[in-house]
């Protein structure tokens, strides 16, 4: 009985010490979400914005949405995006890791240099790449023709499936780093007794890398794509700055089709419902990640 | 245990995504409240340097805000000067002029309605004021208005004012669009300034080479795009309601021939009209079309360009046409209406309104303000004198937002070759219907 009432105590006490960081989290996290919930199921647009009474729609806002061509398309768009992005990403970030995770003269200021391209605010790559990937005075343009690789220059932007490319590409800059620096942490906390011992068994270098390397490093390469998929999927000032959506809808994407909606064309209950999509979706991916790592702690 | 807290930085992980990008929920304010913060402090700087016993004024008067996108470098000065020479006037008022870029601003309003953090004054694009009007952004002023002893304005310029016959605000500038063409460039393929379709594309043909587009124009995807789009619209007879009929088509078949024979560049859907003054500036574009809002801009980055105004050419068998710009002033819901009252009839009367708009690049809404008296002697400006009384105005409606973007859409997808002209014109009659 007495263990029982100071273990109880002490789970009240623990209770108290987070009680702070819940409620910060409830009113400036929770409430957003829940607000955002609710409008989405109102009919809120410009003249029913500031009145307290709005109708409840139910799932109207959510029908129109998804009968909507451009968010269908957005939608497909940001999984494009996030895609293409995740796969150069991490399969380049993760070369970088294991080259800079060798120990040569040099590695680690080269390692501090690529750092810098995802440290710089967002805005700054996306005008920089927007300018690099412009048709007639672009250096990408300049530099492909200069090689004969191309003859005539590309409108990168202008169309509907190079703007994505450019996009992809100007976020890779960024994300290549990011995916490298994690990597490169996880490579390094590998003790390095256990290949010692591989080599004494014989084994060779693609044996290593795949029955030590990858099973080792399982954890950290979930973390970096899930985060990746995070932080790329809600991807919004990138896109915003470079091409705002266009060429017409061709790089929409949820999060610039929500803004669209809400501050433009002044349909807000849509706009959110937009919104909430994207918050599902990644909702989605953050229990799938859950499971995994659950999994992991039961071995 | 592990697994909760997991879960939690999960939670919060997707929820911080969220908040940061999502639609309109209050995080988006408290975000948006940050960069309004930082203008406040740049403006403050600002004024400063201009006045420091200004700010020393403020004590003991009844202050009030206001919030415009004039931007600092350029047409903002003036303002904060005659905001300045407002306070200095009278002891009872003191006015805090801020900054904020139009995008900007505008979220500010949608935001506000709901948080109630709107400024006493604010500017507004004059398409949209009866969106925010009709989003309760302003307050109703008719009787003030109709009261008062000074009621000059031009029909079309308090019209969109107008909402549901209440006023929300009066005309603070106006502005259309010309052609400004680049004499130099010009005076050595010896053509002449071209006033109607057929003469601008042969004008084209002569002055594009390789590193010189013939015309530069902005087709971004916006309200800038529609604005540039409109003068073509109405010189070959079509119009908003009719964006399907022959006439209509007609005007964006034209543009699009210009851009498919390299004459103005492919990059134009990405350009806001900033973007192709650079063009004009830099030389890399002999001709644009473009307001006298950007005399200032062409003065700090080309001054030794030679160039002349002109009225937009004409469709062959169509009338010159332009399209009216410009700003309005509104008071805002919850403002301390007495003193925004008197200082909006101070900055829009007759003297203060034909001295500002003078050094804005703006055109005075006032029926009582001479232009041609006003712009004597300056050549540049007397040329869009004479185009202003033919400007139209575009709505006013509420859906004007929706109208526009039906328009732009159409413009970007014509000029991206994603639609031919008859699909694209079509498609957007039909949406602008769907309104109805």
């Amino acid at each position: 009985m007495k263990p029982n009432s100071t273990e109880k105590k002490e789970r009240r006490l623990g209770y108290l010490f987070i009680l702070p960081a819940v409620i910060y989290m409830l009113i400036f996290i929770g409430y957003p979400i829940v607000y955002n919930w609710i409008i989405s199921f109102q009919d809120v647009t410009a003249t029913t914005l500031a009145s307290s009474a709005r109708d409840f729609v139910g799932f109207e806002n959510y029908k129109a949405i998804f009968a909507d061509g451009t968010f269908r398309k957005s939608l497909s768009h940001t999984f494009i995006y996030t895609v293409g992005c995740l796969v150069i990403q991490f399969s380049l970030g993760f070369l970088f890791a294991m080259f800079f995770s060798k120990k040569f003269t040099v590695s680690k200021p080269i390692r501090g240099f690529i750092v810098i391209s995802w440290m710089l605010p967002v805005t700054v790559t996306a005008l920089v790449f927007k300018f690099m990937l412009g048709e007639s005075s672009g250096i990408i343009n300049t530099i492909l023709i200069n090689l004969h690789i191309i003859k005539e220059p590309i409108g990168w932007l202008l169309k509907g499936n190079t703007a994505m490319w450019g996009l992809i590409i100007a976020n890779s800059w960024v994300g290549i780093p990011f995916n490298m620096l994690l990597l490169t942490t996880g490579l390094n906390n590998i003790p390095s007794d256990v290949y010692e011992a591989a080599s004494i068994d014989g084994a060779n270098a693609f044996q290593k890398f795949r029955k030590i390397t990858l099973p080792l490093l399982k954890p950290t390469i979930m973390s970096v794509l899930i985060l990746g998929f995070v932080l790329t999927f809600k991807v919004f000032d990138l896109v915003y700055v470079m091409t705002a959506g266009g060429p017409v809808d061709a790089t929409e994407v949820l999060s610039t089709y929500s803004y669209k909606l809400s501050f433009q064309l002044f349909k807000f209950g849509q706009g959110s419902a937009v919104a909430n999509v994207l918050f599902v979706c990644l909702f989605i991916v953050a229990l799938i990640y859950l499971k995994t790592i659950s999994k992991d702690e039961v071995m | 245990m592990k697994k909760k807290v997991a879960l939690l930085t999960i939670l919060a992980m997707t929820v911080g995504s969220l908040t940061a990008c999502g639609g309109s929920d209050a995080a988006d304010a408290g975000a948006s409240t940050d960069a309004a913060a930082e203008s406040t402090e740049t403006t403050d700087e600002a004024a400063d340097s201009t006045d420091e016993t200004a700010s020393a004024d403020a004590e003991g008067k009844t202050t009030i805000s206001f919030w415009h996108y004039m931007s600092e470098d350029k047409e903002g000065k003036f303002v904060n000067e005659a905001v300045d020479e407002f306070n200095k006037s009278q002891d009872e008022i003191f006015v805090e002029a801020q900054y904020l870029p139009r995008e900007e601003l505008m979220k500010q309003y949608t935001i506000g309605v709901v948080s109630g953090e709107l400024p006493d004054v604010g500017m507004v694009d004059n398409p949209d004021h009866n969106s925010y009007a009709s989003m309760g952004v302003f307050e109703d002023i008719t009787d003030l208005y109709e009261n008062s002893d000074d009621q000059n304005f031009l029909e079309g310029s308090i019209g969109s004012c107008y909402y549901e016959d209440k006023l929300y605000g009066v005309p603070w500038g106006n502005n259309c669009l010309g052609l400004f063409y680049n004499k130099t460039l010009l005076d050595e393929a010896g053509i002449a300034v071209p006033t109607t379709w057929s003469e601008l594309e042969a004008a084209c043909e002569k002055l594009t080479t390789d590193s010189c587009k013939g015309l530069a124009i902005s087709a971004i995807g916006n309200e800038e795009g529609t604005f540039q789009y409109m003068p073509w619209l109405l010189s070959a007879g079509g119009s908003v309601e009719e964006l399907g009929s022959d006439a209509s088509k007609e005007s964006m078949t034209y543009l699009y021939g210009l851009i498919e024979k390299g004459y103005i560049s492919k990059e134009c859907v990405n350009w806001t009209q900033a973007d192709a003054e650079k063009q004009f500036a830099s030389g890399q574009a002999a001709m644009m079309i473009n307001g006298p809002w950007q005399f200032s801009g062409l003065e700090a980055d080309a001054p030794d360009l030679s160039y002349g105004v002109a009225r937009m050419p004409k469709a062959d068998n169509g009338e010159y046409a332009s399209i009216l710009g410009g700003e309005n002033l509104g008071i805002c819901t919850g403002a301390n209406v007495d003193a925004a009252w008197k200082f909006i009839t101070w900055i829009t009367s007759k003297e203060k309104s034909q001295e500002i708009c003078k050094s804005i690049g703006r055109f005075s809404p006032r029926a009582d303000v001479d232009t041609a008296e006003m712009f004597a002697g300056d050549e540049l400006n007397s040329v869009f004198a004479e185009i202003m009384p033919d400007a139209q105005s575009r709505g006013p409606s509420p859906d004007w937002p929706e109208i526009s973007a039906a328009i732009y859409t159409a413009q970007q997808e014509v000029f991206t070759g994603q639609k031919d002209v008859d699909t694209a014109m079509n498609d957007a009659q039909a949406t602008v219907d769907a309104l109805k």
